[in-house]
């Protein structure tokens, strides 16, 4: 499974009102649920939520890679949201997050499920990545740069 | 027993003062400004500090005669008992948790095995009785773990806590057995013990007057130093004279002097309270003072030729030591017991380096007119170059190489306590902003822990009056008032992204919390759990997958995943890293 197959231009958020972590959470919640019908938003958010009490998923450095599996979820997908302004989302490192990557699975996809968040936290934790996606001023130019990460990614591990 | 023959006391005019001023101080601040050699060369320090005593001496360059055995026994019995109470000093009580039991046994059985196996050995190759062997076999039994600790810290490297704390303990509790072992020996060997029985009432009296004495003692002394007004600097020095005290009066009722201040030491160190801050940097002194007198005197003492003339027979003495007697030894005492993985018995096996110790007790054989007492000497003195050279030449590179490295994230450059408290003081920690991604930030978005405040903040040389809105800049030094409690949280913001990035690789990408229920770890991630796990903490889980006391940076494979022991408190796992394969 390719992360360049499940993020879509149109689940390339920019500018997304930030708030606190429940609201972008929340957000990305109703979004997913009107781009994908089969999804219920409440499932995602109380999924997400759920995930997050276990342990933030902010890696530090700015990033949070929000990550649930969804029983109503078909196949993989994943969403991107640039933050206008950094939300406290209790990271480890205790910075601010301001790049959200979501990944959401079905509840048979396991194995799926951890490649995929590998491949995640890998382009992630490049800073050059993280500094283009930061610099990036429109919601094309973002996935661009999505996508020539991953590409990158594959080329390395491949 | 005094009476030496080497240096005749009553000429000590003006003259020879003078020249053992110029002499010994010389000496010690060559070695001192030598040991920055060590950083650099990778060469361990004791080799340093030996070798330029051996310069110094009879065959060197200053071709200084020195063979006056009896001073040189009672520098090395000073020494030793200062670096033991430093040790003790530095022994934090809380790594007794995972280390105190290992360590016991390796201080014991494995102090047995060693000599056992060397003596045996060296019984072999010099032609020796039974009882000469294993003199051989207990001089060169205890291990230094001061000199592994300063080495590897020199050269950044971490231990996990199980190998840490064990490593430690270890070299604190192994000279008293090493010592007793070789003074049973030689009072065999000249006839002043006969017979079983005394034997055994002598190991028990050692150890029995040793343990009590030191611990009792050491309380009192720790409560005294807590409870007097004195002035910053005599507080080190009564630390000092009261454990002489425990050491002298300990010996003389017949216990082991270096056990019971080793212990008082450690009574002392772990009596929290602001005296500790006047005793510790002193002792640090004072250790690494012992350290290089004890190493001078020592290559001062030998003759090198004599040294060279034993070397083929005592280099295989010395190898026997290193892979064969050790690593039968670290097996024994550890593997039946304990859980231990492999590569950290591997790394504790490679790691019994010998210091001054083995030296020191090979004067004993010395002072109590042993016959062929040379031997012991030239060889103990040859065992611990070859281990030198070859385990303290290569102990980081076998840290990283058996993986027993846990990664340290960034400290504050300084810290020192603010003496308003006498318990739980606040500190005050100075940063530097080193880290690119608190560049520009405002004060108040920091994740400040909320009972540390910034007190002030130094940008280009000028003091600025921080507040809410004052943004952050790289280089900017910034002094943090707090409780050594907030540390981790402090450290953890003005970490470096590289740093983060090094931890994120060893600790997993995601962290989640030791109090997560399994229940709801395996709904997140898909995990099957039979039914008693369910209502199981993750912390729980993983110390029962890790086996015995977890420490951070065990780790165990499970459903795909790596799941690794990122943070404790006392004998409880609160983080658990996630680390994904690739």
């Amino acid at each position: 499974m390719n992360l360049q197959a499940i993020l879509p231009p149109e689940r390339t958020l920019f500018d997304v009102p930030g708030g606190s972590k429940k609201r972008v959470l929340e957000f990305f919640s109703t979004f997913i649920a009107q781009n994908t019908p089969s999804l219920d938003s409440q499932e995602v958010f109380s999924r997400l939520i759920g995930r997050e009490r276990l342990g933030s998923t902010g890696i530090g450095s700015g990033v949070a890679i929000p990550h649930a599996r969804d029983p109503h979820c078909k196949a993989p997908l994943a969403g991107f949201l640039k933050l206008a302004d950094a939300v406290d989302f209790d990271a480890v490192d205790g910075e601010p997050v301001d790049l959200v990557f979501v990944l959401l699975v079905p509840e048979e996809a396991d194995d799926t499920h951890l490649a995929l968040l590998g491949q995640v936290a890998g382009m992630m934790n490049d800073a050059e990545v993280r500094h283009r996606l930061r610099q990036s001023e429109s919601q094309r130019e973002l996935h661009e740069i999505l996508l020539e990460a991953i590409q990158r990614q594959n080329d390395e591990s491949a | 027993m005094w009476h030496n023959p080497g240096l005749p006391r009553y000429v000590f005019a003006m003259d020879s003062i003078n020249t053992l001023f110029l002499l010994s101080g010389s000496l010690i601040a060559l070695s001192i400004l030598a040991s920055r050699l060590s950083s650099v060369v990778g060469l361990p320090l004791l080799l340093i500090f030996l070798g330029l005593g051996m310069l110094a001496g009879e065959e060197g360059v200053l071709g200084i005669q020195f063979d006056d055995y009896s001073l040189a026994f009672l520098i090395g019995h000073l020494a030793l008992a200062m670096i033991l109470l430093d040790g003790g000093l530095r022994t934090r009580l809380k790594t007794f948790r995972v280390g105190f039991k290992p360590a016991l046994s390796l201080a014991t059985l494995g102090v047995f095995v060693t000599s056992a196996v060397v003596g045996l050995f060296a019984m072999w190759i010099f032609e020796l009785t039974l009882v000469q062997g294993l003199l051989v076999g207990a001089i060169v039994g205890s291990t230094d773990a001061a000199a592994v600790f300063s080495m590897l810290s020199g050269q950044g490297v971490n231990l996990n806590e199980r190998v840490g704390a064990t490593l430690e303990i270890e070299s604190g509790t192994n000279d008293p057995m090493a010592i007793f072992l070789t003074l049973m020996l030689v009072e065999l060997l000249v006839g002043e013990i006969g017979g079983i029985g005394e034997t055994v009432l002598f190991f028990f009296s050692q150890f029995g007057f040793g343990t009590l004495i030191g611990l009792g003692a050491g309380w009192l002394i720790a409560k005294l130093l807590r409870t007097l007004d004195l002035a910053p600097g005599l507080y080190s020095l009564l630390a000092l004279a009261l454990g002489f005290c425990v050491f002298g009066l300990t010996s003389a009722i017949g216990g082991s002097g270096f056990l019971a201040i080793y212990l008082t030491g450690l009574m002392i160190g772990n009596q929290p309270g602001r005296h500790l801050n006047f005793i510790l940097p002193v002792h640090d002194g004072l250790a690494w003072l012992s350290q290089i007198g004890l190493f001078l005197v020592l290559g001062l003492l030998v003759t090198p030729t004599e040294v060279l003339d034993y070397a083929l027979p005592a280099g295989l003495v010395a190898l026997v030591l290193i892979f064969v007697a050790r690593p039968l030894a670290v097996l024994l005492a550890i593997r039946p017991f304990f859980r231990f993985r492999w590569r950290e018995i591997g790394f504790i096996s490679w790691v019994g380096l010998r210091g001054a110790v083995p030296i020191v007790l090979a004067i004993f054989p010395v002072i109590g007119g042993v016959e062929n007492a040379a031997l012991y000497f030239n060889v103990a003195f040859a065992v611990v170059l070859f281990s030198l050279l070859i385990q303290g030449g290569t102990l980081s590179m076998m840290a990283r190489w058996t993986k027993v490295e846990v990664p340290v994230g960034v400290e504050p450059n300084r810290r020192g306590p603010l003496g308003v408290l006498p318990e739980n003081d606040f500190e005050m920690f100075v940063y530097k902003v080193e880290n690119e991604s608190l560049d520009d930030v405002p004060i108040r978005l920091l994740r400040f822990p909320s009972g540390a405040l910034i007190s002030a903040l130094f940008r280009q040389h000028v003091m600025l009056h921080p507040k809410g809105s004052t943004r952050l800049k790289l280089e900017d030094v910034v002094c943090v008032i707090g409780r050594p409690g907030d540390l981790p949280a402090l450290n953890r913001l003005f970490d470096g992204g590289a740093k983060l990035k090094r931890e994120r690789a060893f600790f997993g990408t995601f962290t989640l919390d030791g109090e997560a229920l399994m229940s709801d770890v395996a709904a997140a991630y898909g995990l099957t759990l039979s039914p008693g796990e369910r209502e199981m903490s993750l912390g729980a889980f993983v110390a029962l997958r890790v086996g015995g006391h977890p420490v951070v940076g065990d780790d165990v494979g499970w459903h795909g995943f790596e799941w690794v022991v990122s943070e404790m408190e006392g004998n409880r796992v609160t983080k658990v890293g996630l680390r994904l394969y690739h």
